[in-house]
């Protein structure tokens, strides 16, 4: 069974963070992965940066700005995870944008998740119809779960869509924005998690984009699994590097 | 080219007919036809026009369908004389009006002259025992001889088995006419083959359902602007084929525009290159290139849509100030992104923007580029998926705007088609030579040349210091495939696939991808590729000034050079596209001839 099927089913408020690889330093990467899961983290999304990340806010643009900066490449982040099953449980996502994983090739990349035991892919720009026709074989064949998103804006027709062809999880952006917003979530937004969940999916639901402190975390786990925290982590570990990373988690729990 | 479905009767067929992607559906209205109707047609479902085909009727009788059954069009069938195309003219000056001749082996083309400026098309028919619905065609090779202003549509017998014989015809049709052919009975057509047909006769060089030109295109966007990627898909085919938004684009494009640019026989060049060289004078359009084109067609969509604000990205700045144009003329907020260092390069274009009230934001991300510039009007567009309308500058991004810029810049090439024609006696050039940044201009002056491959496209990529440096943007000699602003295409990247600033000394050709329909025309050599070093286009620039007195643009000027890398012989017609005018650009000839 996959990992994220696995937590996903002990777990009704799946604590998720997202980071960038090779930020602040090249090589914190791994040791950023062993303090999450020390700290109580549930699912840890790997974010593979991008020249040109059109669905992310600033903070996580500069942190992939750096991360490149530093030396951070797709063959260097494999590198750096080769052993990462010896120390790390926790279910495993790369979150990146598709031409980094074209260049690489898309079997070869997938190949080296299943050998180091990544369990799933977010790939943003990779849509549900160009997945279903050229590439949903070869995830099913190397047993990688791609994470497809939805948004307030989605229609009823195509959510059954998505959740007809997706696995592990559906990834609710809670709005009409790109990652970093720093707010409550409105009363329409909320209406929109619970028409989510009122449609009995076969998948369960994680929110992300806007989640920031404990109000948001606890509004999010009210009506779906769990919530996934990107910018506001980032933002934290460029100011206090990756030591204490508990010191960071605890504000969800 | 466009399908016409003739004689419809039968209201389930016609509705589901109406689902395929035709352009014209034809109902008879003449008795002695077993295909007359005799009933109100169903109401209209689907973006076709509704033709009624006529024999020699009386003008009331005419006038009285075109109420009745909401006729788009009327096809006069018989014997019918000008002045009754002139009557219904007046009557309905919208209607679209088709002239049919019969054709025998020895037709006088001449025939059809008192008609030209009166049909809309001519249609040429097989000569039989009935006026028409005989089923047979006739000698094709006939239409040769026959050169004319107006388009003209195939018909008589035309069957499945003729799609390769229509695509080797020297003298196209604009549509083509089907019926007894695609008949399960008299009256009731075959869905599939009618589908099969379209399918078969698709250009390998347009784009596919999905966005597609041949492996490049799509649409590779984020969930976020599904709906909004979706819902322009769904709509701007029809919406622009209305013909109010026909009549108010064609209208801004003559007034506002000052369309038809003019075709120029340039003399000089003529004599230098040993072949006869004409400009396609887009520098004369009002704002100073073909940009604006474009940005009419998208600002009129966007009115339709019922979008109230208005976003674009610009490199140099001729889109942005194209796009604050537009928008001012139709009183629409716009917001244009501008890299944070191109817009200290190009101040003067920043100052024309804000005094057309528009709001210049700077792109501080990445390289703080067009490329940059690009990622945040996209950021835009996520968080304001309602009320906003992106107005994208090339033939760039995520399908339909490759495939819909590509048809709005098209006036270029439906222009010189008719130009040449009155110049030349020919409506079509030897060789058509542009610049290619994104794509947009040699797509508009490529676009109606495409499928004659009797016509050579010459592509101009900006070399910059040269295609085997690190500095330039010859994405087709040095990028690879790859996804970028939503669209797969070649594109300047590295290894691990990060995208890359390209250097060009022209601001408007360093783009680090190309549109989707060029990789497609670069991979299937249908067009040719010369990259241009930034010295070859400013001397190129140059002596177009001292030859012609035209003070051409810098991406204009790669076109021109590549005037100097071509053997032509003398009857040679070579069209280049002077896509726009060099007084932005005054600042670089300056620093670099050291005037």
């Amino acid at each position: 069974m996959n990992r994220i099927d696995q937590k996903l089913a002990q777990s009704s408020n799946v604590l998720s963070i997202y980071f960038t690889a090779g930020f602040p330093n090249l090589n914190d990467t791994v040791p950023t992965l062993i303090n999450l899961e020390k700290s109580g983290v549930d699912l840890i999304e790997i974010g593979l940066p991008f020249s040109d990340p059109l669905a992310d806010g600033p903070t996580i643009q500069a942190s992939s700005t750096q991360a490149l900066a530093n030396g951070m490449s797709t063959q260097v982040l494999f590198d750096q995870l080769e052993n990462i099953r010896a120390s790390v449980q926790v279910p495993l996502i790369i979150m990146g944008y598709i031409n980094p994983v074209l260049q690489y090739g898309v079997e070869r990349f997938l190949q080296a998740c299943q050998r180091i035991g990544i369990d799933g892919l977010i790939l943003p720009d990779l849509p549900l119809e160009i997945y279903t026709s050229q590439y949903q074989e070869l995830f099913e064949q190397y047993n990688i779960h791609l994470i497809q998103l939805i948004t307030p804006q989605t229609s009823e027709a195509r959510i059954n869509a998505i959740d007809q062809v997706s696995k592990g999880f559906i990834y609710m952006v809670s709005t009409a924005a790109t990652t970093g917003n720093t707010g409550v979530f409105s009363d329409e937004q909320q209406e929109y998690f619970k028409r989510i969940a009122a449609m009995n999916l076969k998948n369960k639901q994680l929110i992300g984009f806007g989640i920031h402190n404990k109000e948001t975390f606890d509004c999010a786990t009210n009506y779906q699994s769990g919530g996934i925290i990107g910018s506001d982590f980032v933002r934290y570990v460029s100011e206090h590097g990756i030591d204490h990373l508990e010191k960071y988690t605890k504000k969800y729990r | 080219m466009k399908i016409k479905v003739c004689g419809m009767r039968n209201p389930d067929n016609i509705e589901d007919i109406s689902q395929l992607d035709i352009q014209f559906m034809g109902h008879i209205f003449y008795e002695k036809s077993v295909r007359n109707v005799t009933q109100k047609l169903p109401e209209k479902n689907g973006s076709h026009k509704r033709i009624g085909v006529f024999v020699n009727a009386p003008y009331e009788q005419i006038l009285e369908t075109v109420y009745f059954q909401s006729l788009d069009g009327v096809q006069l069938h018989g014997n019918e004389e000008v002045a009754l195309l002139k009557k219904l003219h007046s009557a309905f000056p919208n209607l679209i009006l088709i002239k049919t001749f019969s054709i025998t082996a020895n037709f006088n083309f001449e025939e059809t002259l008192p008609y030209e400026g009166f049909a809309e098309y001519f249609l040429f028919d097989t000569h039989g025992l009935h006026p028409g619905g005989n089923g047979i065609t006739f000698n094709w090779e006939l239409l040769d001889q026959w050169q004319s202003r107006t388009p003209y549509i195939l018909s008589g017998g035309i069957a499945m088995q003729h799609t390769h014989a229509i695509k080797q015809l020297k003298n196209k049709p604009d549509v083509l006419d089907i019926n007894s052919k695609f008949e399960s009975s008299a009256g009731i057509k075959n869905t599939a083959l009618i589908q099969q047909f379209i399918q078969e006769m698709k250009s390998k060089y347009s784009a596919d359902e999905a966005g597609f030109y041949g492996e490049f295109g799509g649409a590779f966007v984020p969930e976020m602007l599904y709906p909004n990627v979706q819902s322009l898909k769904e709509s701007y085919k029809k919406l622009i084929q209305e013909p109010s938004f026909q009549e108010d684009y064609k209208k801004l494009l003559q007034d506002y525009v000052g369309r038809p640019t003019p075709l120029y026989f340039s003399k000089r060049l003529s004599a230098q290159y040993g072949a006869k060289i004409y400009l396609k004078r887009e520098d004369l359009c009002h704002t100073g290139a073909h940009k604006i084109n474009n940005t009419i067609g998208q600002i009129l969509l966007a009115q339709r849509l019922g979008k109230k604000r208005i976003i674009a990205e610009t490199g140099a700045g001729q889109h942005g100030v194209a796009t604050a144009t537009v928008c001012a003329l139709m009183g629409l907020e716009c917001v244009v992104y501008m890299g944070e260092i191109d817009m200290a390069r190009q101040a003067p274009n920043v100052a024309r923007m804000k005094m057309l009230g528009a709001t210049v934001k700077p792109a501080t991300s990445g390289s703080k580029t067009l490329k940059d510039a690009t990622n945040e009007a996209i950021r835009d567009w996520i968080a304001n998926p309602t009320d906003t309308f992106y107005i994208i500058g090339s033939v760039v991004g995520p399908a339909p705007y490759p495939e819909m810029v590509a048809e709005f810049q098209s006036v270029i090439s439906e222009e010189i088609k008719k130009q040449l024609l009155e110049q030349e006696q020919r409506n079509t050039p030897d060789y058509v030579i542009a610049c290619v940044g994104g794509g947009s201009n040699a797509a508009g002056a490529f676009y109606h040349f495409i499928e004659d491959e009797s016509v050579q496209l010459i592509a101009a990529e900006a070399g910059g210091l040269g295609a085997d440096t690190a500095h330039t943007a010859a994405t087709t000699f040095r990028g690879t495939v790859g996804v970028i602003h939503g669209s797969k295409t070649l594109l300047m990247q590295t290894e691990d696939g990060q995208i890359t600033e390209p250097y060009s000394i022209s601001a408007g050709l360093d783009y680090p991808g190309v549109g989707p329909l060029h990789a497609h025309l670069f991979q299937t050599k249908r067009a040719k590729f010369f990259s241009i070093n930034d010295d070859e286009a400013l001397a190129a620039g140059l002596n177009l000034c001292k030859k012609d007195g035209i003070i051409p643009a810098i991406e204009s000027s790669h076109a021109l050079a590549v005037l100097e890398k071509m053997t032509f012989k003398k009857e040679d017609v070579v069209v280049v596209n002077l896509s726009g005018r060099g007084d932005k650009d005054l600042e670089t000839y300056i620093n670099y001839f050291g005037f």
